[in-house]
C-alpha cells in the first residue's frame, strides 16, 4: 500500500508535469528513483492512485476552459446534428474530436504493452531526451520561418504573442488538426511529452504559440479525462481512502492548474526551448545515475 | 467536402459494425483485442463511441459542408 506522503508527492509531481512539455509519465518513472524513493508500480493501489490524480488534472483543465468546453460541446451537437459546420465552436469542436480519436483509440488498445515495454527508468531517461530534441526541433522550424517571413522582434529572441504571421486555433484544418491531435501518440511512451509534441505539431502547422498550448490543452483535457474514468472500476477498497484520494485529486488539480495558467503567461512571449534543456538535462542524469 | 452519398453508406456499415463489436464486447466473454478472456465493458463502451462517431461523419458525408 502507498504511503500518504509518497501519494501526495507523487500528485503534486503529476500535476505540475502533465500540462509543461516534459512528460509526467517519464517523470513518474525517472524522478523517484533518481530521488531513491522506492515504490512498487505493480503495487495494486497505484492504479487507483494514479487515476485519482487524472482525475484531478482533468478538473482543473475543465475548471480552467469551461466557458471553452460549454461551447465546444454545444457546437458538438449542433454540428453532429446538422452534418454541417457553420461557426467557429463547431469547427473547434470537430477539430477536437478528429484530433483526439486516434490517440484514444491507439493508447485504448496499446497503452499496456508500451507501458510494460518502455516504462523502465533508463528508457524513460532515453525518451525524456528525445522528447528535448522534439522541442527543440520545433523551435528551430519556427525560428527559421520567422526569419523567412522577416518577422523579427527586439533581439530576435522573443516572438511576438499577436503575431499576425501565425494563426489561431481557429484557423487550423481540420486535416492539420488529425495531425497534430495523431501526435500525441508518440506520447504514449514515457519520456515522450502528450503536452510537448502537440504544441510542437502546433507550431509546426502554424499556429501561435499560446494557441499551441491552447489547443495542446483542449486535446489533452477529453483523454486525461478518459484515463481517468476509465479506471474508475479500480477504485474501492484497494485505493486510497476517500479524504486522501479527494486531497490527492485536488494537489493534482490546483498544481496542473496553476502549471497551465504559467505556461498561457509564459509562451505570449517565451519559447520552449527552455523545456528542451530540462528534459535533456534530467534524460542525461537518469542514464548515467539509474540502473 | 462536397457530398458523398457513396462515403456516408460506407460509413454507416462501419458504425454498424462499430456497434456490433460494442454489443459482442457487453454480452460475450472475450480476449479479442484484450488480456484475458472476461467481459470487456470499456471495449463496448469504445466501441459504442466509435459507432456514434461514424454516423456523425457519415451525416457529413451525406450533406458536405464548406469546411474542409
Amino acid at each position: 500500500m502507498l504511503g500518504a506522503g509518497l501519494i501526495l508527492f507523487l500528485a503534486a509531481l503529476q500535476g505540475a508535469t502533465e500540462l509543461f512539455p516534459v512528460s509526467s509519465l517519464g517523470h513518474a518513472v525517472v524522478v523517484p528513483p533518481l530521488l531513491h524513493i522506492n515504490f512498487n508500480e505493480s503495487d495494486p493501489s497505484f492504479v487507483p492512485v494514479l487515476t485519482v490524480l487524472h482525475l484531478g488534472t482533468a478538473g482543473a483543465l475543465l475548471i480552467l476552459y469551461w466557458r471553452e468546453w460549454v461551447a465546444i460541446v454545444r457546437g458538438f451537437v449542433r454540428a453532429a446534428l446538422r452534418g454541417r459546420i457553420t461557426d467557429p465552436d463547431e469547427r473547434l469542436a470537430m477539430m477536437l474530436v478528429v484530433g483526439t480519436i486516434p490517440t484514444a483509440v491507439v493508447g485504448f488498445f496499446f497503452l499496456t504493452p508500451l507501458t510494460s515495454l518502455f516504462g523502465h527508468p533508463r528508457a524513460s531517461a532515453a525518451f525524456l531526451i528525445v522528447n528535448a530534441g522534439i522541442l527543440l526541433a520545433a523551435e528551430g522550424f519556427r525560428r527559421r520561418d520567422e526569419r523567412a517571413h522577416a518577422v523579427r522582434t527586439p533581439g530576435d529572441v522573443r516572438h511576438a504573442s499577436g503575431d499576425p504571421s501565425y494563426a489561431g486555433v481557429e484557423g487550423l484544418s481540420l486535416r492539420a488538426a488529425l495531425v497534430v491531435g495523431a501526435c500525441q501518440i508518440a506520447a504514449l511512451f514515457p519520456g515522450i511529452s502528450r503536452s510537448g509534441v502537440t504544441m510542437a505539431a502546433g507550431l509546426m502547422a502554424g499556429l501561435r504559440h499560446q494557441e499551441a498550448a491552447r489547443f495542446a490543452f483542449l486535446l489533452a483535457t477529453p483523454i486525461i479525462l478518459a484515463a481517468g474514468l476509465v479506471e474508475v472500476p479500480q477504485l474501492g477498497p484497494r485505493g486510497p481512502g476517500a479524504g486522501l484520494a479527494v486531497g490527492a485529486a485536488a494537489l493534482a488539480g490546483v498544481a496542473a492548474y496553476l502549471s497551465a495558467r504559467f505556461l498561457l503567461r509564459y509562451l505570449r512571449f517565451g519559447r520552449l526551448d527552455p523545456f528542451a534543456y530540462y528534459c535533456a538535462a534530467l534524460g542525461t542524469a537518469g542514464l548515467i545515475l539509474l540502473r | 467536402m462536397r457530398a458523398n452519398p457513396p462515403l456516408a453508406v460506407a460509413l454507416v456499415v462501419l458504425a454498424v459494425v462499430f456497434a456490433g463489436f460494442s454489443v459482442f464486447y457487453f454480452t460475450t466473454k472475450t480476449s479479442l483485442l484484450a488480456g484475458d478472456a472476461a467481459i470487456h465493458y470499456k471495449h463496448a463502451i469504445v466501441f459504442a463511441v466509435l459507432a456514434v462517431l461514424a454516423l456523425v461523419a457519415a451525416n457529413f458525408a451525406r450533406r458536405g459542408t464548406a469546411s474542409d
